[in-house]
This record gives C-alpha cells, sequence and structure tokens, in this order.
C-alpha cells in the first residue's frame, strides 16, 4: 500500500504544467496529505486560487475550485465563506497574488478574522512573467526589472498578517513536507483566519542569475536563510533580521470569527435579538 | 485514507509518464537507491530509474519531496525494508557527484 494522491487528484491534467522540481508541487502534495489527515469530504470544501503559477493549483485538485480574477482570491472566498459557512474555504496565492496586486484583500480579510485558510506560496520572484522583482525579492537579487541588483527592501508577509489581526500565522518550507503538512492541518483546524506562507523554490526565474539554477541549489539556499522559531527567537538582532522563523508563529483561539458574529447580524435583523452594541463585543456576543 | 495497491514485493516504484526528471528525489535519497538514467525522449534527456531496491530504507523522503506525483514507497508495516549501510552510502556519494546519474564504474561492477 502507498498513499494515492490520485483520489484528490484531476488525473487527466497530469502532469503538470509547472516546471521539473517547482515547489508548487510539494505544496500541492502536502496540501492533500493534510485534508486526507483530517478527513475531509471533497466537497465539503472549496479551493481559491488566484494568477500566477500557483493558479494553477485548482486545475489539479479535485473538488470544488474557482480560478479568479489576479489577486482577489480572498475577496471570492470572503463571499463563497459568507452563504456556505459549514464549508472549508482555502486560498491559494502567489507573493505578487497576494501580496502585491491583492495586498489590499490579504490586509482585509486578515482584519475581518473570517475563517479561511490562506495558502501564500512565497518562491521569492515573478515566476511566471520571468523573473520581475516581487515585494519578496531579496536585496541584491538580479530580475529582469532590475538588472543592476534589486534595491527594493523585501516584505514579510507574516509580520503583515499578525499585525492585519489573522489568528493563526505559520510559515513553513518545502524543505520540510511533513512540518508543512502539520501546518496545514492546524490551519484548517482554526477557527479563524489562518495564514500559511509556504516558501517555494523557482531555480528556474529567481535561480538561472542568481547562481541557484538546480532546485537543489536553491532548496539549499531556502534552507540557509530560515530557521525554527524556537532558534530564532534566541538569535541576536542582526541574526534575526537575515533568518525567517519557521513554525507557527501566532495562534489565537480567542479572538472573534467573521462568519458567527455575521450569525448574529442575521439574528438581529430578523427581529431574534436586539441590535449589536460595544458591550456584546465584550461578552464576546 | 487513500491508498492504492502496491506491485508485489516493490519497495518504491516510479510513474514514467509524470516524472520530468528534475534530480530532487535522487539527491534526497539516502542510501543509493535511485538514479537518473538517459532517456532521449524526455524533455531534460533523463529518466528516474530504480537501479538497488533492496537498499531501500523506507524513509519515503523520495515521495515526499518529489513535485510531479511520479514516485510511490511501500508501507513500513507491509514491506521489510533494508538497513543503511556504508555501501549505500558510498553509492549515494558516487551518484551525487556524477550529476545524479549512475557512475561509470558502478555500471561495469555489476
Amino acid at each position: 500500500m502507498a498513499f494515492n494522491y490520485d483520489q484528490y487528484l484531476r488525473v487527466d491534467k497530469m502532469p503538470t504544467l509547472w516546471c521539473w522540481g517547482c515547489g508548487d508541487g510539494v505544496i500541492l502534495k502536502s496540501f492533500i496529505r493534510a485534508i486526507d489527515k483530517l478527513g475531509i469530504n471533497k466537497d465539503d470544501m472549496c479551493l481559491v486560487s488566484g494568477i500566477g503559477c500557483s493558479g494553477r493549483f485548482s486545475s489539479y485538485v479535485d473538488m470544488n475550485t474557482v480560478h479568479t480574477t489576479h489577486g482577489r482570491t480572498i475577496a471570492f472566498a470572503t463571499g463563497i465563506k459568507l452563504a456556505n459557512p459549514d464549508k472549508y474555504v482555502v486560498c491559494v496565492a502567489g507573493d505578487g497574488d497576494a501580496l502585491a496586486i491583492g495586498g489590499n484583500h490579504t490586509i482585509h480579510g486578515c482584519r475581518r478574522n473570517i475563517d479561511i485558510t490562506l495558502i501564500l506560496i512565497n518562491n521569492f520572484i515573478y515566476g511566471l512573467t520571468n523573473s520581475q522583482t516581487s515585494p519578496t525579492t531579496p536585496r541584491g537579487f538580479w530580475t529582469v526589472s532590475q538588472k543592476a541588483g534589486n534595491i527594493d527592501p523585501t516584505f514579510d508577509g507574516c509580520k503583515l498578517a499578525e499585525a492585519a489581526g489573522a489568528s493563526f500565522v505559520a510559515r513553513e518550507s518545502v524543505n520540510a513536507p511533513k512540518k508543512l503538512e502539520k501546518v496545514i492541518v492546524e490551519a484548517l483546524k482554526h477557527k479563524g483566519f489562518s495564514f500559511v506562507e509556504a516558501l517555494s523554490n523557482c531555480h528556474i526565474n529567481l535561480g538561472r542569475k542568481n547562481k541557484m539554477q538546480s532546485a537543489m541549489a536553491n532548496l539549499d539556499w531556502i534552507d540557509s536563510i530560515t530557521v525554527s522559531k524556537r532558534k530564532w527567537d534566541e538569535m541576536s538582532e542582526l541574526d534575526k533580521e537575515n533568518h525567517l522563523p519557521l513554525g507557527i508563529l501566532k495562534q489565537d483561539t480567542e479572538a472573534l470569527e467573521y462568519c458567527a458574529m455575521y450569525d448574529e447580524v442575521k439574528k438581529a435583523q430578523q427581529g431574534q435579538r436586539g441590535v449589536i452594541t460595544q458591550d456584546d463585543f465584550e461578552k464576546k456576543l | 485514507m487513500a491508498v492504492m495497491a502496491a506491485p508485489e514485493n516493490t519497495p518504491v516504484w516510479v510513474n514514467t509518464s509524470r516524472c520530468k526528471a528534475c534530480d530532487i528525489c535522487v539527491d534526497a535519497c539516502p542510501a543509493g537507491v535511485l538514479s537518473m538514467q538517459q532517456e532521449p525522449t524526455s524533455t531534460l534527456g533523463a529518466m528516474i530509474s530504480v537501479i538497488e531496491p533492496d537498499a531501500c530504507i523506507g524513509c519515503q523522503e523520495c515521495e515526499l519531496s518529489c513535485p510531479d506525483f511520479a514516485i510511490y514507497v511501500a508501507e513500513r508495516k507491509e514491506f521489510k525494508f533494508a538497513k543503511l549501510t556504508d555501501s549505500s552510502k558510498e553509492r549515494q556519494e558516487a551518484i551525487r557527484n556524477n550529476g545524479y546519474r549512475i557512475p561509470t564504474d558502478y555500471k561495469e561492477a555489476n
């Protein structure tokens, strides 16, 4: 016996359109094992993806899928979740999709703390359009749009999500698929906005001019810039700036979830309860 | 749980119609079980092959790190896997140093 991924895949679309060694496939595998571990029925889940290499996710998983416009994954997913509060809604977006063009939607999804799981695939570059600088490209890297070396400061998606109010924030890399699976399991179980940043490799477009032409070289580089949360806490301030912590960075089970609050609004509108006041929030509605 | 039947007495098997020859599984294997073989019809001119199935230790690293759903490892309770030996480690090192292809002296010895 072996694990059968094909049960969750649209097998007629295989092999995938991703480049050889692309980390997106490893993330897709971890995601499939996570939903299998939780025993979630395929019909109880909706996967929303945007534009980019990560947008191919919705083509390959055999469940309810929406392939939406660029950066609007959270906007679409919010509507789907409010209409079907008992179903799981998962967004998959790349670093350009969720942090650049769709940055605003990400912020407000986190602020509302609606029960959506966002898997942000961060490959540090705009891979689909051939290596332009993305918000997460490290300084000094060669890109097509900044051939003399990238001068833009690097953006930390997890810090953004934490500050914006997401109640679950985690980061993992494709170097450890088992850990990634565990984090996705926790994220799906969590009631509230779950932000999972999955660091991925793009040796084709990030690596080709940055001395990481093979997938292994790119994975080693990701390994060198990441460190577990426990070790990161003990690091000096200078080292903290140069490394990204891995693991669950924030988990707040007390925060009010948007769909539950929206239920109260429905009740108030139907006359089953009084209007919501500030005192109600102190009593957690 | 989603399970698939394993071929009889096989610790690790591959789906060559999905493999894109990215070398990740060969790099991940600690026991020198896998190697890339020349394959002119493949895009990158190589294809995965299981060269030493008896040395497989069942760690599933190759299956977990494969992005293309092309490699599978049997469950531990169903198949008795080998222990990691020094000769396995040496073979793995030789494969890695030879650009993930089978070393020429290994082919002659077998």
